[in-house]
């Protein structure tokens, strides 16, 4: 009897129970490769989040359960994956401190059009994005407000330290890295019923209701703080997982359609761009056009996104920019860039000669100064990102002037690296090369002190602000309110009570204040500059780079290179239609450049003179070399 | 290693100069006194006024010439200033400086190569020990003396062809790499040829000069 226990003991274990824990240094199934290229069939066990407090183990999902539970990506995929491993990759780490913030990236927006905000945000310390703490905005907040366009992890499953977050996400659950978002080859990976799910505050449900074989309804944003989940009430508002009913084979094993690499479909999700219009909302009829717009040249040639963007288990994904390998751990980082591919043909890449390019423009501009975006013109473009703008999802503003606004491209100076921390401060290397930059002008409402501005956390402005604001006109495109300097001047004398220094709002690229007598100033200041970051695509073909048809494509003195007008967006009716000149932000002295791009109108005829200098030259050599030639003859015939 | 090669050179450029004025100097009553010394200068700085003796060609060649040098200080200065003392390759405002007067410097050349290349011909007084083998060897007498006025010496003939043949390689080496024939390497190439035929040519003309100055400063 005993003996029977014990072994049928033992068979349940073995059949519905699996040891999760593994050491951190533990390489589990799936953590480093045999070599074989081949996928594995991955027709494996669902597991659910809850783990047995002493002996950590977790519970497979069985298709008659009750309740049916989501599938949680740690325990299911984190069998053979080392999820503790993949969760320090690139698109899991931004909050976490020690990690080094490489090139500036593309930030989070928050846009709030009531309260006159539009704010780049982000967990990295890159330079004039803000930690959304700051803005009083925590992680559980945070990931409802973007957690749309992330793969799951990072501050979806950060501790929060607010009461009423605790609460919340006792009954949304943590957002888990959601492996299938890009795993998944399936067609029916539904990443806008994701988005959708997020918006729910179904946390715990996004990552089962996005696959093919699942669907969830209800919504955890609706339960009160006495919902449990495990035990949850009969409501149609409650979370409910329902699996295909063919979903499960006949050992409880679920097919998941797995692939290695990525296919770009995946990426576009969160990585998808597009050319709005000019700023006025002349967006003519081909702008909005995705089917107008070229393929980034390295797709068209067939390469895939992870051809160039890879990684191993780590998911330290290569971002491609020159200098990486200074701040990623990727062992590929050095050589995968634009030199690194182009300069060895890997992976068929054609090695440019560049011709008739002096080779000083190497040393001061990126690749993509010539190669990447759209063409330049007179006027920087609005641009529409699937981050900033939700694209992909049912509630996709579509208008070009939608918020936030994005202009691009900018040619300016590339920020600098952060790749280490030295006596625990970030060392940023100094700016580096001209290259394309997409840019966003910060609008918020902030306290100065000691000339440092902080921004007011966005409850407190919405307390404070919403009413006197709600006066401003507004626009059904998605567009700024009409903000008057009387509202301004009603809304910082109002947040004075309350902030810590003296009350200004940044817009246009100036910080406003009000003076001793109470009226509107305005002046410039570094927390009112713009935030930009690098771009590299959609990478041009060479036929199609700039420079390629003769030098005044940059070198003119109307050239957009140098002298085209970057867009100053602002709420401010007073601040409409403004503009800075993109040499504003490469570093070069305005008057220099003025003068070398009128030099090129006389660079024909310095060819011509030089040539024909050289041939007058030439030709009295030639002619004195012959008279010599033919004394030499006279004397070697015999004759004097 | 340019920057070093070019300061040691000219370093050995003008000391030689130097050394070649004490040893030898250009007259046989020359002192150095500090007043033989101003009037040797202030007679130097009379070579670049215009004399009245001279025709309207002479007077263009010696206007040229004048341009021709003032052009050859500036495309000096502004070429090797940056590299020697800066340490940095020429950009900026000394870069347009010196494309500014280079066609200028160009056609000066060009227009003294066809004016003075007769001057610098070479005859056989200037290789007399040549003369001897030649005649030796072919059991030719020469005629007898070439009537050239105005013959230069070896020297002067000799840096007056170096520098005819050094600007073709200096100014062909950068006008190519305006046309779209070369890439990045050739570019490069072209780039390390300017740099070097004009420390050459930076350094025969400083010998040219002198030789130049020390024949009129004997005349």
């Amino acid at each position: 009897m005993k003996k029977g226990l014990i072994v049928t003991g033992i068979l349940l274990w073995l059949t519905f129970i699996r040891p999760v824990y593994a050491a951190d240094d533990e390489k589990l199934l799936g953590d480093e490769s045999d070599g074989s290229r081949a996928i594995p069939a991955h027709l494996i066990n669902l597991y659910d989040e809850e783990i047995a407090e002493l002996d950590k183990i977790s519970y497979k999902i069985l298709p008659d359960d009750k309740p049916l539970l989501p599938f949680s990506t740690r325990q299911t995929c984190g069998m053979c994956h080392s999820y503790q491993t993949i969760s320090n990759g690139w698109h899991f780490n931004a909050v976490d401190a020690n990690v080094v913030p490489g090139r500036p990236g593309e930030p989070w927006i928050l846009v709030d059009t009531a309260i006159g905000t539009q704010i780049p945000l982000s967990y990295r310390p890159w330079q004039g994005a803000y930690n959304p703490e700051q803005l009083g905005i925590t992680p559980f907040q945070f990931t409802c407000l973007f957690g749309g366009h992330m793969p799951g992890g990072g501050p979806g499953e950060l501790e929060s330290d607010d009461m009423d977050d605790i609460m919340r996400q006792g009954i949304s659950g943590k957002l888990e890295i959601n492996c299938l978002t890009c795993h998944n080859a399936h067609p029916g990976q539904d990443q806008i019923e994701y988005a959708f799910q997020i918006s729910q505050q179904n946390f715990r449900w996004a990552a089962t209701a996005a696959c093919e074989f699942a669907s969830v309804s209800g919504s955890a944003k609706k339960m009160d703080e006495t919902y449990d989940y495990l035990m949850p009430i009969e409501s149609e508002d409650a979370p409910t997982v329902t699996y295909r009913k063919d979903a499960f084979d006949h050992k409880n094993r679920v097919l998941f359609d797995i692939v290695r690499e990525v296919s770009d479909e995946r990426c576009y999700y969160c990585h998808s761009n597009l050319d709005a219009g000019t700023p006025r909302g002349d967006a003519g009829s081909n702008n909005l056009k995705r089917w107008a717009a070229d393929e980034d040249v390295h797709l068209t040639a067939g390469l895939k996104c992870v051809d160039c963007h890879r990684n191993d288990v780590s998911h330290n994904i290569i971002r491609g920019y020159e200098g990486e390998d200074t701040a990623s751990q990727n062992p590929l980082a050095a050589v995968t860039s634009c030199e690194g591919c182009h300069t060895e043909g890997r992976l068929g890449a054609p090695i440019p000669e560049h011709p008739g390019i002096p080779p000083v423009h190497f040393d001061k501009l990126s690749c993509t100064a010539c190669h990447s975006g759209s063409w330049p013109e007179q006027q920087t473009i609005l641009a529409k990102t699937s981050m900033a703008h939700r694209l992909g999802t049912l509630s996709t503003n579509k208008a070009p002037e939608a918020l936030p606004h994005i202009y691009y491209p900018v040619f300016a100076m590339q920020g600098g690296i952060g790749a280490a921390y030295v006596g625990g401060l970030l060392d940023v290397s100094s700016e580096g090369k001209i290259g394309p930059h997409k840019l966003i002008w910060p609008a918020f409402w902030g306290s100065i002190k000691d000339d440092k501005v902080t921004p007011i956390h966005l409850e407190v402005v919405r307390k404070t602000t919403s009413k006197i604001l709600s006066k401003a006109k507004r626009s059904r495109s998605g567009d700024w309110r009409e903000l008057n300097d009387e509202l301004i001047i009603e809304s910082l004398k109002a947040l004075q009570e309350t902030a810590e220094g003296a009350a200004v709002y940044i817009s246009g690229g100036k910080l406003h204040r009000l003076d001793g007598e109470g009226k509107l100033i305005a002046c410039e200041h570094n927390a009112a500059a713009p935030y930009r970051w690098p771009i590299a695509h959609n990478v041009r073909p060479a036929a199609q780079s700039l420079g390629v048809r003769r030098c005044e494509d940059c070198h003119s003195t109307d050239a957009p290179f140098f002298f085209g007008a970057v867009a100053v967006d602002s709420p401010l009716a007073t601040e409409k239609g403004s503009s800075k000149e993109m040499i504003a932000y490469q570093g070069i002295n305005r008057t220099y450049a003025r003068v070398f791009a009128f030099s090129f109108v006389f660079r024909p005829w310095l060819k011509v003179i030089a040539l024909g200098c050289c041939g007058i030259i030439a030709g009295v050599i030639l002619l004195y070399a012959l008279r010599a030639l033919a004394c030499v003859v006279k004397t070697l015939s015999g004759r004097n | 290693m340019f920057r070093i090669v070019s300061i040691i050179s000219f370093i050995v450029a003008f000391v030689g100069i130097g050394i070649c004025c004490i040893v030898r100097p250009c007259c046989k009553e020359c002192r150095w006194t500090p007043l033989a010394i101003i009037q040797r200068i202030i007679r130097i700085f009379t070579m670049l006024l215009l004399e009245q003796k001279l025709s309207p060609v002479g007077a263009l060649r010696k206007l040229v010439s004048l341009l021709a040098l003032l052009c050859f200080l500036i495309l000096a200065i502004t070429s090797f200033y940056p590299v020697l003392i800066l340490g940095e390759s020429i950009h900026g405002y000394w870069l347009m400086l010196h494309a500014t007067f280079s066609p200028v410097f160009a056609i000066c050349l060009a227009v003294l190569a066809v004016m003075y290349a007769g001057n610098h011909r070479f005859n056989k007084n200037d290789w007399p020990w040549l003369m001897h083998i030649v005649e030796r060897v072919t059991l030719v007498k020469s005629s007898g003396e070439d009537a050239v006025a105005e013959s230069a010496g070896l020297g002067q003939k000799t840096t007056f062809w170096l520098l005819a043949i050094l600007t073709l390689s200096l100014i062909l080496s950068i006008i190519l790499s305006m046309f779209t024939f070369f890439g990045t390497d050739w570019q490069e190439l072209l780039l390390d040829i300017h740099r070097w035929t004009a420390l050459s040519f930076a350094l025969v003309a400083i010998i040219h000069i002198y030789i130049i100055i020390r024949a009129k400063m004997q005349e």
